[in-house]
């Protein structure tokens, strides 16, 4: 998926791979505890070997991580940077966490030209809060439960939305789109609502009803969902969350590059849920069975 | 254990196949299968032919057989080969899908 | 060429489960050394066709392994070709006696292949296919049912034309008390069996088998000056008198066309060319029936019938026991079975049978000119000799 989200971002950017300077990819279900995911990739995709290249987790808000450590390194040498978001979303069968798994990569390329949008600002927000975790040695994460809502979401949603609020002098009504990491239909409704975002401006984000929760690919498929659609001099509001826990918030203001990139994506987020095909639980069962050698 | 110095040589040519588009000459269903491939089955095969002329022998993924006609047009995906075992490397290889 | 068949000797085929690879070996060789009427002491060279023993039992060295079950000093060989693995056997042990370098040899065929689970089996026999094949899942009953698949688009051959092979071939191996599969089938029976990969079912495909042959192969009856005419060869003696190897791209993907395996075009056309016959000159042949269509595909490039009318010429009745052309009579590899590199032994064994006159149920009447066709992979290699008396 991480593949295909960046050759989906290197055609719609008409970018030529040998200029990717580095590389992270976002994930909680890495493939290996020890191997990057981030070689992996840039190995098919065919990144050159000068890179620096890193695999990142911090629950569902390591792709956005990705984000905000690369935006450092970008134009450096001429180069650009990628930054992915990708999971299979694991919980445990017969949890409640089952009804939202889900499953995406999103890929975002980051560089000095060309920009079909500017960062216009970030924060970051942390604690030690274990709301949701699982072990090294465990097949299916835990969760608290409804620890999980105000003192975890809600608390780091707001804190680096607030914060970022604060610093760039704006207020919801001063953006025209916003997306919130979405566990579930309820929790990032209810963050817009107390930030005031309206139900109108985080419409073209809100993925999870169609696709479920993709963890780290989460809000950030959401922002391209909302980019597909959105017009030179928009600005967009998002923040992440990763359980464990932190929230990345950031400003986005769309550019006028923004049209040659939709005229070239032929394949936006709504034109991939609506190619969908309907599958059975059990062929979910047996390839957990398969996956975890149970 | 499969070997991981075979499959890095082969990763190292997935690249070349990036996007590339070709049409499917023929297919059929697989419902026994060689080692490795026991989940997956059942599992179209076939070989597409790929529009700089190079033939080749491919699994066809995301489609059902129903959806397939004669010569349909077929995008290379880079996916999964086989299922690894414990202390195996994954391999990963060309594969198409219809589109 | 004129290399005489001196010896023959077959196990039975089927699924052994109390014999080794060696025991099935020992079995054919010291019946093919009988019937030669010599001691393993004449033995100078034993050549050993196989192909997965290595990969199954980890066994190597068959050469020496299986000359060693007779105390046989000389030279010894295993060959590999996968399912041609016998032919090739036998075509090289041709090439040392055409050499001057041996006089009498042993050739033996085996394969042990009921040990391991269908889906190891699946996996080794994959080894006859590419990389890029084994990459995608492409197992053999696959392979040929694409080729199947594009004959039938392309000439309009129906399963029922598929399914006839199949009974004609059981029809056969009812006769033959060592085949896999000694009993008759319908046509409704194939077409209703289990589907394995469309369009192919359970009776399209040749089983897994274990068995042996060999052959005694001897120059000792021709003299290297000049060729003999007919009449003065001893009656009842078979020779071989055609014997070329073909070769082609061992992936599908690669060859030229999916409706025909243009090895088997060039071997024949060698073969019969060094036995001084036309194609139409063949009485009785052994093909390589590894599925059903194999044996379509096998009529048209050998030249028994035009390319793309197979379908029609199986079920004209001309190849089954009693017409004009008997092919299969040991019931081919689907019904007789399939002990890899065994095969090509048993269609030599088959022909030498049919041309001694001693063929028994099975026994084409003044049989005097025989074909064998072995292929390995989906057509990479083919081996074609040809026998008269």
């Amino acid at each position: 998926m991480a593949v295909e989200a960046a050759l989906n971002a290197l055609g719609n950017g008409q970018i030529d791979p040998l200029k990717i300077g580095s590389i992270t990819i976002g994930s909680e279900s890495h493939p290996y505890a020890v191997k990057p995911s981030a070689t992996i990739v840039a190995g098919i995709l065919g990144l050159p070997e000068e890179l620096l290249a890193a695999d990142l987790e911090f629950a569902c808000k390591a792709g956005t991580a990705g984000i905000q450590l690369l935006s450092g390194l970008v134009g450096k040498n001429g180069k650009y940077a990628l930054a992915i978001g990708s999971d299979v979303a694991q919980s445990k069968p017969s949890d409640v966490l089952e009804y939202t798994a889900g499953s995406a990569a999103a890929a975002l390329v980051l560089g000095k030209e060309n920009t079909i949008c500017h960062i216009l600002d970030f924060t970051s927000f942390s604690s030690d809060t274990p709301d949701f975790w699982r072990k090294d040695t465990e097949k299916f994460p835990a969760h608290a439960g409804r620890f999980t809502g105000a003192p975890s979401y809600f608390a780091h949603v707001s804190g680096a939305s607030e914060l970022l609020l604060k610093k760039t002098k704006m207020k919801a009504a001063d953006f025209d789109w916003a997306i919130f990491h979405m566990p579930n239909a309820k929790f990032p409704k209810e963050a817009a609502k107390r930030l005031g975002f309206t139900p109108a401006q985080i419409a073209p984000g809100f993925v999870v009803e169609q696709i479920g929760n993709p963890y780290s690919a989460s809000s950030m498929v959401g922002l391209c969902a909302t980019l597909d659609i959105a017009r030179a001099g928009d600005k967009i509001f998002m923040c992440s969350y990763g359980s464990g826990a932190g929230s990345d918030a950031f400003a986005f203001e769309v550019t006028e590059k923004i049209k040659a990139h939709q005229a070239l994506n032929k394949n936006t987020v709504a034109k991939q849920i609506k190619d969908k095909a309907y599958i059975d639980y059990s062929l979910i069962a047996k390839n957990i069975l398969t996956k975890y050698r149970i | 254990m499969n070997s991981p110095v075979q499959i890095w040589r082969q990763h190292k040519t997935l690249h070349n196949y990036l996007n590339k588009i070709g049409k499917l000459l023929v297919w059929t269903k697989i419902l026994v299968a060689p080692q490795g491939f026991e989940n997956q089955v059942p599992y179209l095969v076939g070989i597409v032919q790929l529009t700089e002329g190079e033939k080749l022998p491919v699994q066809i993924v995301d489609c059902d057989e129903k959806d397939l006609k004669p010569n349909q047009k077929v995008q290379v995906v880079i996916r999964k080969i086989g299922k690894a075992r414990s202390e195996d490397v994954i391999e990963y290889g060309v594969k198409v899908k219809s589109i | 060429m004129k290399i005489l068949v001196k010896g023959v000797g077959l196990t039975k085929f089927g699924e052994l489960w109390d014999k080794s690879l060696f025991d099935l070996s020992l079995q054919a060789a010291t019946e093919a050394i009988q019937d030669a009427n010599l001691s393993a002491k004449n033995i100078e060279a034993v050549f050993v066709a196989n192909m997965i023993h290595g990969k199954l039992a980890n066994q190597d060295l068959l050469g020496a392994a299986i000359a060693s079950l007779f105390n046989i000093k000389g030279a010894s060989f295993r060959v590999e070709g996968a399912c041609a693995s016998g032919g090739l056997a036998v075509h090289l042990a041709i090439q040392s006696l055409l050499a001057g370098t041996y006089k009498n040899v042993l050739v033996v065929g085996a394969e042990k292949m009921t040990d391991v689970t269908i889906s190891e089996i699946t996996s080794a026999l994959m080894g006859a296919g590419s990389e890029a094949e084994r990459k995608a899942g492409l197992t053999f009953p696959g392979l040929y049912a694409l080729m199947a698949k594009t004959h039938m688009q392309k000439f309009g051959t129906t399963r029922n034309h598929l399914a006839a092979v199949s009974v004609k071939n059981h029809y056969h191996a009812s006769l033959n008390e060592k085949a896999q599969f000694p009993f008759e089938i319908t046509e409704e029976k194939a077409l209703n069996s289990p589907e394995i990969c469309m369009p192919f079912t359970l009776f399209d495909a040749s089983p897994i088998t274990d068995g042996a042959g060999a052959v005694i192969l001897s120059s000792e009856n021709t003299p290297r000056r000049r060729a003999l005419t007919p009449s003065r060869w001893t009656a009842g003696d078979v020779y071989i008198t055609g014997s070329a190897v073909a070769t082609d791209t061992v992936g599908l993907a690669e060859r030229e066309s999916l409706v025909e395996i243009p090895a088997t075009k060039q071997a024949a056309k060698m073969a019969v060319k060094q036995a001084g016959i036309e194609i139409a000159d063949i009485d009785i042949a052994e093909v390589h029936d590894c599925f059903t269509i194999a044996e379509i595909l096998a009529m048209e490039d050998l030249g028994f019938c035009e390319k793309g009318e197979g379908g029609k010429f199986i079920v004209q009745g001309t190849t089954k026991l009693g017409g004009r052309l008997p092919i299969n009579t040991s019931g081919g590899l689907k019904a007789c079975g399939h002990p890899v590199a065994a095969t090509g032994l048993k269609q030599i064994i088959e022909i030498t049978q049919q041309l001694r006159g001693s063929a028994g149920k099975r026994q084409v009447k003044d049989a005097k000119i025989g074909l064998t066709h072995n292929v390995g992979g989906s057509g990479a290699t083919v081996v074609v000799h040809v026998l008269q008396t």
